[in-house]
């Protein structure tokens, strides 16, 4: 750290630096490091900052902005839902709050400012049902929407309550009565302490939600919402979790801008202030909960000095939309994320040559077969004990039983009629000339496609029409043919989140616990990393992996639930000949006392894998047997030259 | 000089490796065939051709011309069309706004009629829109669409994927014609049987690599040579 | 007790707000069905639209030769974004899209306000369109009338472009699948400008139509949004029929529910995108797949 830097910015910086690795939660055991430079850095301002041109009324809106934006960042930066309609939440906070305060002469102003919070809280809730039922940019146009229908609504219908274009004057000061002495927050220098408070208390909150396993858990769905569902999570659940957390902090920051202000402005609705809120929030960085006060500062500082000391007027706004459009189109990750950027790329070149793993030698085809002949005569490898292992014992008889499974797409069948059962411990493999419709009996099997007719019963209990989460949570997982990982995050990460579903359900609102505090969480993930052979990659970030290692970790998601029955989608595909070879002798010694279907086109790997074979063929079950018997039966060599004969 | 010489070709699917080294020729006039197992890079081989997926390395040498890396459109309009596995007609168009649409930036394109004449069926459907047509109406609209353009070249991905065996051998008829009258072309099948009955050549494509090439001869006289590398 | 003339007048009112709804949400999602990428700066084209037809209109008197001028000069503007910053973030997580064209947004609108304030300025009809026109038992005012045909005719040019041109052609089989138009010869990037260019074009010419009923300001385009989001969610994002349907369902929307308590008309609006979205997620007329 440059100590030669305005201390205050420097504090800034080192906040941001410690508080989140590549925006997760995996922070190392000195954490309350954050907490206590964001404290130090809160009473260090107003002996600083006012040097720098800042006035006290500015210190105070960039606290308020910031406490704002910190419950956006944690739906936006972190959970990956851009919201252009939190000024409904800010304004409906605080107008309940001023209304109290003023209208109906509650005499508490923090216990005002928290039933504002809940207020908004519940509006946000039952907003998030409509908002959340889509994704992408229908959230992001209803949550538009939103923003005016309130601002209509606040400013008509219920005018008589809000005050309508004039607002809601009066809002009286905070008072604190300490027995022996009454603190009036009534001028700049006292308010600055009461905001200062209650946004160190919002930071503080906000960190350990963002440690806790509901925060890595939002970090995942940002970035594969997909998995983040396979795996075992409740996903629609935790996006409503954290659009109410974005509507509580705006709503205690509305109530503080009342309070602030000692009245409550109508402009808090009005979509600007959503604007406002998004582009300094992209401006000093999503992710990084700092992001939105780094951004406040900039936003707020330069439309002072803009208009005051260059004298611009209104054009101001124009100057700050210019930097701001600039910002997104070349420095992404905004002010704070490019200094953490450039932090890691400092940092990485220590690592880098250090830990790069050899590359694979290339194979020609005839040698990948010398050494597959070689590696097949090998022992098997010792088999890894299963941890947390599903009572497999308690039920008897196949593990896996699908009968009639058919399905239609419109007047294509794609499967037909198919009964398939896999006894426990079984390793089966299924094959099929193209068309054969293994993928779509793969997704029945796992149900993210529901079967046209049929019935599906896992470990006795029947899972036809049931949800991917479910399923998981029951114990059938699979890895998918195209990985499907959480690639803004660890490989330790990566697994910690397959692991946490396994651990505390579908859904916990354990916001408060960190998540390095689950019991058997850290035992878990590093036996399923043992399992797959990344051990000594666990902190790299997905990026940095060579294809055959995030295909390792595509498989280690799935084990880490510690599934009943795993399902692999061609766990081969785009591989190079070693890393075909190195990824058979891992499922051998995965396989060891598991059951496991695979789908690949290797033959010849597929066929050292399992003890028995189903081939496909449009649709339905050609046939059934071990590799042997498979390899020599007629039909099924038909099957693959082709099936048609000369007329 | 031939029509298409492809040498050290390595294609990727995001980071996956499907393409190692892929060399492979077709001179004008000859039917050549890629036959290999699911997911031996039959796909990937033809989308590099087209520009469809963009190759790492590699040279694609066309008609004297280089264009590995370029875009689709410009390899379109170098005298290269694919015909995709997945057909990709344009549901909300007609048929015959299909066929028009692909002739448009064609400088030699075909008049309907001569499309119309190879493909009756397709006369008959002109106004029915791409979502209603079955699924061997479809290919020959796919198949269509890529004439219509009279390329130089003409890839096939699995044409006969899916398809009931009599449309089968309505479509091998047309594409036998086809080549009788000269037209050069490149086919990715799994459906080993029909391929060789259209193929003067094959080349065996296993996990992305060459392996070898035959006449289609050579195959027929020993059969196994198939059944070792893409049967069971 | 309804005043009858008063509820006709309304609903022509709806009418003619519909038609020119349908026009800039046609605009808008004929953009995102070809290029994937909600314009948010929709609204602030609009706005320019007007602008750049009062402009003209001052410096030519002639009210026609503005609606052209703001016409092409929006449409110009859409290309030129396209060319510029859009096509460097189709690669781009959709959240980075949607951020970069709402600053632009915000900047086309500063710019405005910088060079010619924040207070909102008349457009005159043209002097033939003056007045009010009898239509029986009711007075209508005579510019709006003309605008529904005037927006009529425009939706008509859209829909023989869309649907009976050859460049038309190509725009929806680019909406359906943009990678085989490529692979048909056709460069799709230059599509992709064109039908910018021409959904930004369809805002900025709603934009000069409307202004002698509105008058321009900065902050007309935000409302415009909005009801333009709503638009779309109701009729069905990509889908121009849809764009048609949706705008007059809000149009009346907003035009009925104005006549008992003006504060409602949005919230009315909300309740039916909102019914919408429970009942028939993709919108009415829209297609699963695209979000």
């Amino acid at each position: 750290m440059d100590c030669s830097a305005p201390p205050a910015a420097n504090e800034l910086d080192a906040n941001e630096l410690d508080a989140n690795e590549n925006g997760d939660a995996m922070t190392r055991q000195r954490a309350f490091i954050v907490e206590l430079l964001t404290a130090a850095g809160l009473i260090a301002a107003p002996f600083i900052l006012p040097y720098l041109g800042f006035t006290p009324t500015t210190m105070n809106r960039i606290l308020v902005w910031g406490l704002f934006g910190i419950g956006f960042d944690i739906l936006f930066g972190f959970t990956g839902l851009l919201s252009f309609g939190q000024s409904a939440f800010f304004g409906t906070g605080g107008m309940v709050a001023a209304y109290l305060l003023t209208v109906v002469n509650y005499p508490n102003v923090v216990s005002a400012l928290f039933i504002g919070l809940i207020a908004a809280g519940i509006v946000g809730f039952l907003v998030g049902l409509i908002a959340l039922r889509r994704t992408g940019i229908y959230f992001a146009m209803i949550t538009v929407a939103i923003a005016e229908v309130f601002y209509f609504v606040e400013f008509n219908p219920l005018s008589e309550y809000t005050g309508g274009e004039n607002g809601l004057p009066g809002v009286p000061a905070p008072v604190l009565n300490l027995g022996f002495t009454t603190i009036h927050f009534n001028t700049d220098r006292t308010l600055y302490v009461f905001l200062a408070f209650w946004f160190f208390v919002g930071m503080v909150i906000a960190l350990r939600i963002v440690r806790s396993p509901v925060g890595v858990i939002l970090s995942a769905i940002r970035d594969n919402p997909l998995r983040a569902s396979a795996v075992g999570h409740n996903v629609h659940g935790y996006k409503l979790t954290a659009f109410v957390i974005a509507a509580a902090y705006a709503g205690f920051a509305g109530g503080l801008l009342g309070v602030m202000q000692g009245f409550m402005p109508p402009d808090a609705f009005m979509f600007d202030t959503s604007g406002q809120l998004v582009m300094q929030t992209a401006i000093g960085g999503a992710g990084t909960l700092f992001g939105p006060l780094v951004g406040a500062v900039v936003w707020l500082y330069l439309s002072d000095f803009l208009q005051t000391t260059l004298h611009l007027g209104a054009a101001w706004k124009l100057v700050l939309g210019l930097v701001f459009v600039l910002l997104v189109c070349f420095l992404r990750r905004g002010l704070v994320g490019g200094i953490k950027d450039l932090y890691a790329l400092i940092a990485e070149r220590g690592v880098k040559t250090r830990e790069a793993p050899g590359p694979l030698p290339a194979l020609t085809p005839e040698e990948e077969k010398v050494t597959r002949l070689a590696v097949a005569k090998e022992p098997a490898p010792a088999a890894m004990p299963a941890l947390h292992r599903k009572d497999d014992d308690a039920f008897s008889g196949p593990i896996l039983q699908a009968t009639g499974l058919t399905k239609r797409f419109g007047g294509l069948v794609a499967n037909s009629a198919i009964d398939f059962s896999v006894a426990r411990g079984e390793r089966r493999g299924i094959i099929g000339p193209n068309g054969a419709g293994k993928s779509t009996f793969f997704k029945m099997l796992t149900c993210e496609m529901a079967p046209s007719s049929g019935r599906i019963v896992f470990r006795g209990s029947d899972i036809t029409g049931k949800t991917v989460t479910d399923v998981c949570q029951l114990g059938l997982t699979k890895s998918y043919q195209v990985n499907q990982l959480f690639s803004g995050l660890t490989v330790r990460d990566n697994v910690i989140i397959a692991a946490l579903a396994e651990l505390r359900g579908k859904f916990r609102l354990d916001l408060f616990r960190s998540v390095h505090r689950i019991p058997g969480l850290a035992e878990q993930v590093e036996h399923t990393l043992a399992l797959v052979d990344l051990a000594d990659r666990a902190d790299r970030p997905v990026a940095a992996l060579a294809y055959g290692e995030k295909r390792r970790l595509e498989v280690g998601l799935a084990l880490a639930s510690s599934p009943s029955l795993l399902l692999l989608d061609e766990p081969l595909a785009g591989m190079s000949p070693a890393e075909r070879i190195e990824m058979v002798k891992l499922l051998k010694s995965i396989g060891q006392g598991r059951t496991m279907i695979i789908i690949d086109h290797d033959m010849d790997s597929l066929f050292e894998l399992v003890e028995r074979v189903t081939v496909l063929q449009e649709g339905r079950v050609l046939v059934e047997g071990t590799p042997a018997e498979i390899k020599g039966n007629k039909a099924v060599q038909e099957a693959y030259l082709g099936g048609v004969r000369a007329a | 000089m031939s029509l298409l010489e492809v040498e050290g070709l390595n294609s990727y699917y995001e980071d996956s490796h499907i393409l190692f080294d892929v060399a492979l020729n077709v001179e004008r006039h000859e039917v050549v065939a890629l036959l290999g197992r699911n997911g031996a890079g039959k796909s990937t081989t033809l989308k590099s051709l087209m520009g469809v997926v963009t190759p790492r390395t590699g040279s694609i040498r066309f008609d004297g011309q280089e264009i590995a890396g370029q875009k689709s459109h410009a390899i379109a309009r170098a005298g290269m069309q694919l015909v995709h596995e997945d057909r990709r007609i344009f549901g909300s168009l007609n048929v015959e706004d299909n066929i028009i649409l692909a002739g448009l930036t064609a400088p030699n394109r075909w008049p309907l009629e001569r499309v119309y004449a190879m493909f009756p069926r397709l006369k008959e459907r002109r106004g029915s829109r791409g979502t209603d047509l079955s699924g061997g109406e479809q290919q020959m609209l796919a198949i269509a669409r890529a004439l219509v353009r009279e390329p130089k070249l003409l890839l096939l991905d699995e044409p006969f994927e899916g398809l009931a065996p009599v449309i089968v051998q309505n479509l091998l008829a047309t594409c036998r014609k086809l080549a009788d009258e000269g037209q050069t072309i490149l086919v990715v099948e799994q459906n080993v049987s029909a391929a060789m009955m259209l193929a003067d050549r094959a080349y065996i494509i296993n996990n992305g690599h060459i392996i070898e090439t035959h006449t289609a001869q050579a195959l027929r006289d020993q059969p196994e040579v198939l059944h070792r590398h893409l049967g069971v | 007790m309804i005043n009858w003339a008063n509820f006709i007048s309304q609903c022509f009112n709806g009418l003619v707000l519909g038609a020119l709804l349908a026009l800039i949400s046609s605009g808008l999602t004929i953009i995102y069905g070809t290029l994937g990428v909600l314009n948010l700066a929709h609204g602030a084209m609009f706005m320019l639209g007007g602008y750049a037809g009062w402009l003209t209109f001052t410096y030519t008197g002639s009210f026609i030769v503005a609606v052209f001028a703001g016409a092409l000069f929006v449409g110009l503007v859409g290309v030129v974004m396209e060319r510029v910053v859009i096509r460097h973030f189709y690669a781009r997580p959709h959240a980075d899209q949607l951020l970069v064209t709402f600053g632009i947004g915000i900047v086309f609108v500063e710019t405005i306000r910088f060079f010619f304030g924040s207070l909102s300025k008349a457009v005159p009809p043209p002097p033939p369109l003056v007045g009010i026109t009898p239509l029986g038992f009711m007075f209508y005012p005579t510019y709006r009338l003309a605008l529904l045909g005037i927006v009529a005719a425009a939706l008509l040019a859209l829909y023989i472009v869309l649907y009976r041109s050859r460049i038309g052609m190509i725009v929806r089989a680019g909406i359906e699948d943009s990678v085989m138009v490529d692979s048909l010869g056709i460069d799709v990037y230059k599509i992709f400008m064109l039908v910018f260019g021409i959904g930004a074009m369809a805002a900025g010419f709603a934009g000069i139509v409307n202004a002698p009923v509105v008058s321009i300001a900065p902050d007309v385009g935000e409302g415009i949004l909005v009801q333009t989001f709503v638009v779309v969610v109701i009729g069905g994002v990509g889908s121009f029929p849809g764009a048609i349907l949706g705008g007059l369902i809000a149009g009346e929307i907003i035009s009925i529910t104005s006549m008992f308590n003006p504060g409602y008309a949005y919230v009315m609006l909300f309740v039916a995108m909102t019914l919408v979205l429970v009942l028939r997620p993709y919108g009415l007329l829209g297609t699963a797949g695209r979000e």
